[in-house]
């Protein structure tokens, strides 16, 4: 028999960057705001104190900010028929946990959807023709549109002080910045980080290549920045230890720096931590959410009684809350039909490691999560996609993120992995290696999704989410278009050797080597209840009083980093809850 | 016959003296004035009472901090309006004596850790009104107040004809009525020379009001050094201007400095929630104080960019200075200059240049958080060091950031440091190796 | 809302004024009071390498034989200065056994079990500990039978071939796959103890980070990063020491 807490007004599942953003953006309106956290309290000083986490055995050996596998995992398949099997280390992609979340050890690399991504289903019918949508490909126009979406954009910007250079102010271009950004209401509230050797190296390249390499848009705060909140914000120092890593100094965006400092103070907020959600509960009509129920940090099943549910847990968790609590129509892949699981979709990333002479000093320890020089020329509809015949695009860069040697130094190929070989070859090639990548979206297809594995269960007894997911022909041909962007780009930086993983036809999804966290869809946000789980603002179709944030409700994969859009996703639907939702309660889209 | 006869007569003078109970010092006219228990609120902050009155986990000013000490433990008081236990039964008067004698109704004298020497200065409307509050707007609280034998409270009465003078706050007709409303302030309620002023033989404050440039010339207590907040460039606050002061008593920060140790809890509970108009009136009559009397040792700061120029070319061998790099810079940054309001600048920084380097140690040792302010929530933190580094470290680091940059003050010795570990308990705790 | 201990302290002071005074006593000011819950929780736990006299709390002496003998191939002592041996790295992979790395806490280690394609990674019920014991066994038998002696006795090109064997899946053993104990955890583990930070038991006088140029936890660079230039300060480690 499950202890019953006292109700509130809304309560959180999840104490992240959307579990942050929705409880003061609620608490604001001066409700009672509970968020549950199944992970640990914790804060910069003394979880990620200086030096003590600049350890890279802990924190990138051991995965000490992650996600505990042993306690609840996923299983992986690349195809419906195959068996899926646990995903029992930490490996392509890195779930968080504790509060703050995975908004502890991002990188800060911080942009935005294009116009074109949140309809491309309309935008590539108009431009291309219907017929150019491969059979099986499930894209679709998001619901929501850039315009709507832009002051949340800028929302978020702004609480995390993002570093960069706006490309187009109100449909100016501005020199400089990314000309091919949907236009922003106004500059990002710092100026760009200093750029390190490998972002110079490429922006050059870039150039040269006729391409417009632009500043990527970082939340590591170039200057120091006191954001709407108050919260106060130091300046980076480019201490290589960011992806992997909480912030040593206050100056990468997490929800420690920019929002808790404020939030906590509110009254009407309170959290709880060593609080795992098993389920949301429903009325017997399966309507209503009628609150959730967590096991405690003792093992007891608690019941927290809620007018609204605010799911903001990391995506897997999200979508597999949705499952195991039966609230809309699980998506079977033989029939095309139902919603939840549907449209999984995650990212493609193709590396390239770039060897230079030794006298070119690249310094690959110093650098920051987000700071590099990028390019968008050829992410989403950028570019004419009518000769190459895929859909889709990406971003590439040239990132100098901070590499320490337990991360793994790279080496030229045909370099020997140990001996005296390699001695040499760590010793000549440390200081002056550098990285270019592309990431690139990845489409939704009818045999890319989320259920419930029949096998294998967690350590509550509950079972794990399955992954169901490989890379489809339209990607890997956009992959091997960027891979000779890749080459051409590496060998104008003037490389004396480059190597990496470059994603091609017959290359299948690897979850062992970290590409990175950017997972997405499966409860995908839509106009159509059909297709969608939730309704453009993230209201569930089928339960109205339940929100659904994170990554987890794009339609399809972007090609850009996916956090600026989950924030400015949660700001937006935050506004519409206070704006409409609160005062009259009940579906906000008739379907 | 005659030592006998002397000590009989100076028993009674002792007696007679401990016993007598002062009057109040009431003006006639406040008898017939209507108190203002909502100003009264005010006045209370003003005066920080929640700081030593309400206990951790206790009712609202219901006393029971424990102040344990040498000579036995002392409680602060119950000062809610309980009849039995609190100052439920207390006149105005009663409240007024205590206020600014610091003896109670029954004659016992209390301890001038309630800065009684400073409420002397306060007006008797300002101490009507919080007598109010507490009286008519303050929960009852039956908390019993805790007191013992020891130590003995009667020599008080001595230590008050020495060093205390019942006296109401004077205004300076050289000053402008926003400067003197900042001067009652600082003299009274918000009794700053109680950690900013230095202290006499009888560990008196020197200068209560302002008369010498002694007065809030910075001090040393308990571990800590209070820093000089008179108009000194170097460890003074000669190159605030008015808007930085005025932010840093709002928000516990600003681009010079941010507040230290107890400060923050001043700010947390007092000095952010006053109205703009008394923070300014403060800040204006700060900045009226000239520098503290010249001294050997009494710092300067000429801000120099020649530190950084040697760390940026690989000439850094100071040995001070290798330890900064290795711990320090990651915040403050190599050229000391920290980060705006969000990480302290150490360039120009009165804690590191104070006379008397105990801050300085103590907030190497073990660290430090900022209070968080309404304005300003962010609370950073400083992670301690004392487990990374052995005493003559300490001393070489702090001699290092009170000599770079600009910064001219004395340097510090290991002996200090040690010194400073033992008052704090803190070990060194860095294992072999 | 809760007080802090800082400003109690210091009051304190202010309280004593009096009666020290009074009683003609200069008595102590400043009791010591509790070192602020920061100071306690941020301290690294002391662990520092011993000498070369270490003896090993997991392995045997025969499998420590084994673990010498491969850090001693793996990262060799040479011209470019000090191997994993002489870095102590042994020592870490046993103080690691000891930590809940050794017994694989955080990974799902649920049943059932299947190979899968490589893609899905570790599909194993062996946990660290149980690799190391398994494969070292492995090795040695194999060596044993096939070259008549246990590998740490090998000469240095026959301990390579070896090793070159285990690491491209030519031995085999039904217990453990060689190949995956000696790409996923010994040389995994290797390069961990010799570029780890010193407190760990390797790298000792950061020797990993000195042949390539790393900093260990400097971590400030915010005067450097804009220069394509060999950064001109030696390594640190988390305890403070410079190599």
């Amino acid at each position: 028999m499950a202890a019953r807490n006292r109700p509130v007004d809304v309560v959180i599942v999840g104490f992240g960057w959307t579990g942050a953003i929705m409880a003061i953006e609620l608490a604001k309106a001066g409700i009672s705001v509970l968020a549950l956290e199944r992970g640990a309290d914790q804060d910069t000083v003394p979880d990620w104190a200086y030096p003590k986490v600049l350890d890279e055995v802990a924190q990138s050996a051991r995965n000490g900010l992650l996600q505990n596998l042993s306690k609840t995992t996923v299983t992986l398949r690349h195809d419906k028929a195959d068996l899926a099997l646990p995903y029992r280390q930490i490996g392509s992609f890195k779930p968080g946990t504790g509060v703050g979340g995975a908004g502890i050890h991002w990188s800060g690399v911080h942009s935005r959807a294009t116009p074109e991504e949140l309809r491309l289903k309309s935008h590539v019918t108009q431009r291309y023709g219907a017929k150019f949508i491969p059979e099986g490909m499930q894209v679709q126009d998001w619901g929501v549109s850039y315009d709507e979406l832009e002051p949340h954009f800028d929302r978020f910007e702004q609480v995390c002080g993002t570093s960069g250079k706006a490309g187009n102010l109100q449909g100016v271009k501005q020199a400089e910045g990314n000309p091919f950004e949907g236009p922003r209401s106004r500059e990002y509230p710092l100026p760009p980080l200093k750029d390190p050797p490998t972002s110079v190296i490429f922006a050059k390249a870039a150039r040269e290549l006729g391409f417009h390499p632009f500043s990527l848009p970082a939340s590591n705060a170039s200057r120091p920045y006191r954001n709407p909140y108050g919260c106060d914000l130091g300046p980076c120092n480019f201490c290589g230890f960011c992806s992997d890593y909480g912030c040593i100094n206050y100056s990468k965006a997490s929800p420690q720096t920019t929002i808790l400092p404020a939030l906590k103070a509110m009254p009407n907020f309170s959290y709880r931590t060593h609080a795992h959600v098993l389920r949301i509960n429903t009325s017997a009509d399966g309507k209503t959410a009628t609150g959730v129920t967590y096991v405690d940090a003792q093992g007891r099943e608690v019941e927290q009684p809620a007018s609204l549910v605010i799911l903001a847990a990391f995506h897997l968790h999200n979508v597999r809350l949705m499952l195991s609590s039966k609230i809309g129509k699980p998506y079977d892949p033989e029939t095309g039909e139902g919603v939840i699981g549907r449209n999984f979709c995650y990212q493609l990333i193709s590396s390239v490691n770039t060897f230079f002479d030794s006298q070119t000093y690249i310094n690959q320890f110093m650098g920051a999560g987000g700071v590099g020089q990028a390019i968008e020329d050829f992410n989403a509809d950028n570019f004419d996609h009518g000769p190459l015949g895929f859909i889709g695009g990406g971003v590439m860069w040239g990132r100098q993120t901070g590499n320490g040697p337990v991360r793994g130094i790279p080496l030229p190929e045909g370099a020997p992995k140990w001996g005296s070989g390699w001695k040499q070859a760590v010793k000549d090639n440390y200081l002056h290696t550098g990285r270019i990548e592309a990431q690139m979206s990845n489409m939704a297809y009818r045999g890319a999704f989320l259920d419930l594995d029949p096998t294998y269960r967690d350590a509550y007894g509950e079972p794990l989410l399955r992954m169901t997911l490989d890379w489809q022909d339209n990607d890997l041909r956009m992959s091997e278009f960027f891979n000779e962007k890749l080459k051409a780009t590496a060998r104008t930086m003037g490389a004396t050797s480059f190597s990496g993983r470059m994603l091609k036809r017959g290359d299948h999804w690897d979850t062992r080597a970290y590409q990175s966290t950017h997972i997405n869809g499966g409860t995908s946000m839509g106009t159509d209840p059909r297709t969608s789980a939730v309704n453009k603002y993230l209201q569930s179709w089928d339960v109205p009083n339940l929100f659904v944030l994170g990554a987890n409700v794009f339609a399809h994969g972007i090609g850009a980093n996916p956090t600026g859009t989950v924030g400015a996703l949660a700001y937006w639907a935050a506004a519409n809850i206070r704006s409409t939702y609160l005062r009259d309660p009940g579906p906000m889209v008739r379907a | 016959m005659g030592l006998v006869a002397a000590l009989a007569i100076g028993t009674g003078v002792v007696i007679a003296v401990a016993r007598h109970v002062p009057g109040p010092g009431l003006s006639p006219a406040i008898a017939s004035r209507t108190p203002d228990p909502k100003h009264g609120a005010y006045v209370a902050v003003l005066g920080d009472c929640v700081a030593c009155h309400t206990a951790a986990g206790g009712k609202p000013l219901a006393g029971g901090v424990a102040f344990n000490t040498p000579v036995g433990a002392v409680w602060s008081t119950n000062i809610t309006p309980d009849r039995d236990h609190g100052i439920g039964r207390y006149s105005l008067a009663d409240f007024v004596r205590l206020m600014r004698q610091g003896v109670r109704p029954d004659g016992r004298r209390v301890y001038p850790a309630m800065p009684y020497t400073a409420f002397a200065k306060v007006s008797d409307e300002d101490l009507q009104d919080l007598f109010a509050y507490l009286t008519r707007s303050v929960a009852p609280a039956d908390t019993a107040d805790r007191t013992g034998p020891w130590p003995p409270h009667w020599p008080l009465a001595f230590w008050n004809i020495a060093f205390h003078q019942d006296r109401r706050f004077e205004p300076d007709p050289h000053l402008s009525a926003q400067a003197n409303r900042g001067a009652y302030l600082v003299q009274g309620l918000a009794h700053c020379g109680t950690c900013h002023t230095p202290r006499g033989v009888g560990f008196q404050e020197r200068d209560l009001d302002g008369r010498t440039n002694l007065f809030l010339s910075g001090a040393r207590l308990d571990g800590a050094s209070p820093v000089n907040l008179r108009g000194d460039a170097g460890d003074g606050l000669g190159r605030w201007n008015e808007a930085d002061i005025v932010e840093l008593l709002a928000t516990g920060k600003s681009i010079h400095s941010a507040v230290l140790g107890p400060m923050g809890e001043v700010v947390a509970d007092s000095t952010q929630h006053m109205t703009p108009a008394d923070v300014e009136a403060i800040t204006v009559y700060l900045k009226t104080l000239g520098p503290a009397p010249a001294a050997e040792g009494r710092a300067t700061f000429a801000a120099s960019g020649a530190t950084l120029d040697e760390i940026k070319a690989g000439r850094q061998t100071d040995p001070g200075g290798r330890i900064y790099m290795d711990s320090c810079a990651a915040c403050h940054h190599l050229g000391g200059e920290g980060a705006g309001r969000s990480l302290p600048s150490l360039a120009g920084n009165s804690v590191v240049l104070a006379s008397h380097p105990d801050s300085l140690i103590a907030v190497i040792l073990r660290g430090d958080r900022e209070p968080g302010a309404a304005a300003a929530p962010s609370r950073m933190a400083m992670p301690p060091f004392a487990w990374r580094y052995d005493d003559a470290e300490v001393a070489a680091l702090a001699t290092y950031m009170r000599q770079a940059w600009g910064n001219r003050a004395p340097p510090v010795r290991p002996s200090q440091v040690r010194e400073a570990r033992r008052a704090l308990g803190i070990a060194r705790s860095r294992p072999p190796g | 809302m809760s007080r802090d201990t800082d400003r109690r302290a210091f009051l304190k002071a202010s309280v004593l004024i009096p009666s020290a005074a009074a009683l003609g006593s200069s008595a102590a000011l400043g009791q010591p009071g509790p070192p602020a819950d920061d100071a306690a929780r941020s301290a690294p736990a002391p662990a520092f390498p011993a000498d070369d006299h270490y003896q090993p709390a997991f392995f045997t002496p025969a499998e420590w034989a084994f673990v010498r003998a491969a850090c001693a191939r793996l990262i060799p002592t040479d011209a470019n200065g000090p191997g994993a041996l002489e870095a102590g790295v042994p020592q870490f992979i046993d103080r690691q056994m000891g930590t809940p790395y050794g017994d694989a806490a955080n990974w799902y280690m649920s049943g059932p079990f299947h190979e899968g394609a490589a893609e899905f990674g570790y599909q194993s019920a062996l946990t660290p500990k149980q690799q190391y014991r398994l494969g070292i066994r492995a090795i040695d038998a194999w060596c044993a039978k096939t070259l008549n002696k246990a590998f740490a006795d090998l000469m240095a090109a026959q301990q390579d071939d070896v090793l070159k064997k285990a690491e491209v899946g030519q031995i085999h053993a039904d217990d453990v796959s060689l190949k995956t104990f000696f790409t996923s955890f010994l040389l995994k583990n290797v390069m961990e103890g010799f570029f780890g930070d010193p407190m760990y038991g390797g790298n000792r006088d950061m020797a990993g980070w000195k042949l390539i140029g790393h900093p260990g936890s400097r971590g400030d660079f915010a005067e450097f990063v804009d220069r394509p230039q060999r950064y001109a300060y030696g390594p640190v480690d988390l305890y403070g020491r410079r190599g």
